[in-house]
């Protein structure tokens, strides 16, 4: 065995998001924890750009069976009703939690934390810090990963999950410089995030490539609803590299309204109840119809516009958006904002227990890479509550595993080597093989979906699987091992896109009529396990 | 587009090298976008970082063109020169911020839960946007001369110090961590891509705490106790120049305007002639100056060093005798008076910097000077006042040899060079090299302390803008 570079602790988290420092900073009271970020530990994933805010039920108008209630309609009861319940049940004492460790999120004038009213539910359920909750819950973790004798671990990337044959036991890594290492863990917790980045348009930080997905799916971890695909309603559009960029759901939460190019207020034809904070499948299905009717502006958006709203209520309460804008030329307070919709948030991943665990033992998993929590479509501040839940919970778990003997698989580590000293011969470049991928996600699998698009998409996702890449130097390792997952994580969402042949919430397929409602409807989760695919049919809804 | 990139990586043992590339890039295209084209289409091990692509994650700060910037948010033009952050070099731009990250403070949880009031969260909310791009830090001109950690670092101790959640002694931390080190010049503030105001909202907070239990340095205190005994910051050593002046000096001519003059400590007691040639300039330009005799001190050592205690009673004085006196506008000749009186009172009437003023309201062209001059550009009138141009077309009009110099702190402020002499010489000599490099023979600056301070470290002439004019107009007879 080649590799020199060897750690060993109790618990290996990787992924340094929300729910990875949550998880870890459980784990540390039971034993050794590390945490392994592939960028840097507080700056990666997406948790520190989320903007909107969290759910938490605090007040007596409000009640933990009408969060629930919330989140599986919005989810389009796809989700799995024990994570539910978890969820909605214990996000008060996770955002508890936060404020004991040095929080700021806004209070109101009697101290009580501050909550705003968020699409797709039914009281003013959302926490905030302005609008940059993620980073206030980033920064709140640091300060207390900080002060923890967790091992952070910065600039790693794990490239497989080690797996003696019975549980799985560590991960094989590799630096900035392309140096091997392993690290063996009694227990490992995935808390690697999503995958926007296989889509041309998103969100996502460059860091949201769904390694967490490949890592399980070959580690035989079993994944559901991977073509369960979150595009949220209003990304930037121009210029064109910011295209994708979040517009917070908070603006429309602070009440921006959205018009298309006649100046119609067009959610009137789609939710005239809701209308604007309606649930986020129903608001990117209401921009894209406007958007291919012809009603869009010429760069394929609608307008949002907040400019009626007080100055200071914009100043206050969405100053990132408003600096953003005004960077570029945008005075959000005289002017709409030009939006689309932009892949976001993967409610698909790797299926869980409510105590984290996966279908492998002594292999955990947290936050947006798992599947089930948020069913078809993730209500708006679920997310980060889901991080804290999940997080805390995963962190539990694997605390709690037994410590066992580590025997190391010497084959699997050789055959690592291999593989990626085969990438010296390969033929194509990653950036290459990474554009061809994105916009071939884009153009065939994004929010109106049919079996001829997708067959096309599965074909050309399997040509770039098929094709070598190439790398000259063994800090590119991470890049290329990267692009493949993508490959992978693209693959299952197809995959699952063929599977379910109805229009359940963010999944909308246009060449299937269907007789039955989302709460009706006969089918299950999809699944997705090592070489094997389905999809779950409910006997008693035929 | 063409940008050129500074290229580094320490395998090849050699130094680091600027490589130009030539790449293609949409309209309004980012720095990171830039960055991005040249991995995927050049070099694919080109190695910089990157995350949120959207101003909120602090992982792409590098330096374009000399400025520590965020490349997701920095619009890329033509021609610019990339270079990572001023920190130890890891790989091209990637830096090693570890030493950094390891210097930022986290909660001390106490066991009773305090809980934290609306009010206090709205206090704490400004030191809290930050992201950790660290380019403060990169940019901080006393780090390299001292033990001092950063900007950033201090914000950090402040945040946790207005938290009564947080159960530390962050004034001691903060005193260890270099907390008098800071010459509050305000490059951090500039360079920061949140706007944090560390200066302001957190060094001169914690040195304020720090007063209030007698942790001040023993210079800063005798500083203080002299200003409370005198109204004044330095001791009386000869004719002061409110002894030397008449209480009205009437311009020749017409009166263009009527002015009151603030002449602070140093232009005062310790640099008089200075003072006395402003005054001729303002007089040969017409304008009427009123100096009231009552004035006092600004109270800028006291608020930079955290000794503020006897400030509102200065601040009283000083506008008391303004008032009375009965100007609308008042005029400075020293950018830290300017920037105390701008930025830390409320007055009813208007400041405004010598040069500031003579561009507004015109003035009388020079006879051109002999020598070559360089402009330093004085903290607190530059970034305290965000004054650049005015003095610039002043030294334009009175020379044709004026070479241009970058801005940085001299050294000499937010009690640095009384506090900490040592450190002062350290960053000066960082200036005096630049200085150097620009061939010049003079000088000129608009700030007491810049001046007696550079001429220490350049051993060149230093000129107070006003007295270069004055010799340019003095040349016409």
């Amino acid at each position: 065995m080649g590799i020199e570079n060897k750690t060993d602790c109790h618990v290996l988290v990787i992924g340094s998001g929300g729910a990875g420092i949550r998880a870890a900073v459980e784990a540390e009271t039971f034993g050794e924890t590390i945490i392994v970020s592939k960028t840097i530990t507080g700056k990666g994933g997406c948790t520190v750009m989320a903007e909107g805010g969290f759910n938490a039920v605090l007040n007596e108008e409000d009640s933990i069976q009408t969060h629930f209630e919330d989140t599986m309609r919005g989810g389009a009861f796809l989700n799995d009703e024990s994570l539910v319940e978890t969820l909605a049940s214990e996000a008060p004492n996770r955002i508890r939690d936060l404020f004991s460790w040095g929080a700021v999120f806004d209070l109101a004038k009697d101290n009580t934390i501050a909550q705003r009213p968020f699409g797709g539910q039914r009281c003013a359920r959302t926490c905030y810090a302005g609008d940059h909750t993620g980073h206030e819950l980033v920064m709140t973790l640091l300060e207390k990963l900080r002060g923890s004798s967790v091992q952070i671990e910065n600039e790693v990337t794990v490239l497989d999950l080690l797996y003696d044959g019975e549980r799985v036991n560590g991960a094989i890594t590799c630096d900035r410089e392309g140096e091997l290492g392993v690290i063996t863990a009694d227990s490992v917790i995935l808390a690697t995030g999503g995958a926007g980045q296989v889509y041309d348009t998103t969100t996502n930080s460059t860091a949201g490539t769904g390694d967490g997905y490949a890592l399980g799916y070959k580690a035989g971890a079993q994944l559901i609803d991977m073509e369960q695909v979150q595009f949220h309603p209003t990304g930037a559009v121009t210029p064109y590299d910011s295209r994708g960029r979040l517009i917070t759901e908070a603006v429309r939460g602070e009440g921006g309204t959205l018009k298309n190019t006649l100046g119609e207020r067009f959610m009137t034809k789609y939710d005239p109840a809701r209308m604007e904070l309606s649930t986020r499948d129903i608001v990117s299905r209401a921009i894209a119809t406007e958007v291919l009717e012809g009603r869009g502006t010429p760069h394929g958006g609608v307008w949002l516009d907040v400019s009626h709203l007080p100055r200071e209520q914009i100043e206050t309460r969405l100053p990132i958006m408003l600096n953003q804008f005004l960077k570029y030329g945008v005075d959000i307070r005289n002017e709409p904002m030009e939006v689309a919709p932009t892949a976001h948030h993967f409610m698909g991943g790797i299926m869980i227990t409510p105590e984290a665990k996966t279908t492998v033992p002594h292999l955990y998993a947290a936050g947006e890479v798992t599947g089930g929590v948020h069913g078809g479509n993730r209500l708006g501040g679920n997310a980060l509550a889901d991080t804290q839940v999940f997080g805390r919970r995963a962190g539990l778990a694997a605390g709690k595993t037994e410590r066992t003997a580590r025997t190391i698989d010497a084959a699997q580590i050789k055959a690592a080597e291999n593989k990626l000293q085969s990438y010296y011969n390969g033929s194509t470049k990653t950036a290459d093989v990474r554009r061809s991928m994105k916009t071939i996600m884009w153009n065939n699998v994004g929010i109106y979906r049919n079996e001829l698009d997708l067959r096309v998409a599965e074909r050309e996702i399997r040509k770039l699987q098929n094709t070598p890449l190439k790398i000259e130097s063994p800090r590119e390792l991470p890049d290329a091992v990267i692009t493949e997952n993508m490959l992978l994580v693209a693959q299952l969402v197809i995959e699952g896109a063929l599977l379910r042949r109805e229009s359940r919430g963010a999944h909308t397929r246009t060449d299937v009529k269907q007789t039955w409602t989302n709460e009706t409807s006969p089918f299950g989760h999809t699944f997705f396990v090592k070489g094997k695919s389905g999809i779950e049919i409910l006997e008693e809804k035929l | 587009m063409k940008v050129t990139i500074s290229r580094f990586d320490p395998d090849t043992g050699e130094p680091p090298k600027f490589v130009e590339y030539d790449v293609s890039v949409k309209e309004a295209a980012r720095v990171l976008n830039v960055l991005d084209a040249v991995r995927d289409t050049i070099d694919p091990g080109f190695a910089y970082r990157h995350c949120c692509r959207g101003g909120q994650c602090g992982s792409c700060a590098v330096r374009v063109n000399g400025e520590p910037v965020l490349a997701c948010m920095q619009e890329a033009k033509e021609g610019d020169v990339i270079e990572p952050l001023e920190l130890p070099r890891i790989r091209d731009l990637v830096t090693d911020i570890a030493p950094v990250m390891a210097q930022m403070a986290w909660m001390n949880l106490g066991c009773d839960c305090t809980p934290v009031t609306q009010q206090e969260i709205e206090e704490i909310k400004p030191l809290r946007e930050c992201i950790e791009c660290y380019s403060c830090i990169s940019a901080c001109p006393a780090i390299a001369a001292s033990d001092f950690k950063g900007p950033t670092i201090m914000r950090q101790e402040q945040r946790l110090d207005l938290d009564p959640r947080d159960k530390g002694d962050r004034i001691l931390e903060a005193i260890e961590k270099g907390l008098f080190s800071c010459t509050t010049c305000h490059k951090c503030v500039e360079v920061c891509p949140k706007n944090i105001e560390t200066p302001r909202k957190a060094i001169e907070k914690l040195r304020a705490e720090a007063a209030k239990r007698g942790l001040s340095l023993p210079a800063h205190k005798a500083l203080a106790s002299l200003i409370e005994k005198t109204g004044r910051s330095v001791e009386r050593k000869e004719r002061t120049f409110l002894e030397q002046i008449p209480d009205v000096i009437e311009p020749e001519g017409e009166v263009r305007a009527t002015v009151g003059f603030f002449v602070g400590c140093m232009f005062n007691g310790r640099v008089v002639q200075p003072a006395l040639d402003a005054m001729e300039v303002l007089r040969l330009n017409g304008i009427r100056v009123i100096i009231p005799k009552d004035q006092v001190c600004c109270g800028s050592p006291l608020i930079r060093t955290g000794l503020s205690g006897f400030v509102p009673e200065l601040q009283k004085r000083n506008i008391d005798a303004f008032v009375k006196a009965g100007v609308d506008t008042v005029i400075t000749i020293c950018a830290g008076c300017g920037s105390t009186l701008k930025n830390d009172y409320d007055t009813p009437f208007r400041v405004l910097d010598i040069t500031e003023f003579l561009c507004e309201i015109g003035f009388k062209a020079p006879e051109k000077v002999e020598g070559t001059y360089t402009y330093h550009d004085p903290c607190h009138l530059l970034r305290g006042q965000g004054i650049s141009e005015q003095p610039r077309i002043l030294l334009n009009s009175v020379t044709d040899n004026f070479v241009e110099m970058p801005a940085r702190c001299c050294g000499a402020g937010g009690g640095v060079k009384s506090g900490l002499p040592e450190q002062a010489a350290a960053i000066g000599a960082v200036r005096a090299e630049m200085v150097k490099k620009t061939g010049a023979d003079f000088i000129v600056t608009v700030c007491p302390f810049c001046e007696f301070h550079l001429h220490q470290v350049t051993g060149l002439p230093i000129k107070q803008i006003g007295s270069l004019m004055l010799e340019g107009y003095r040349k016409q007879g």
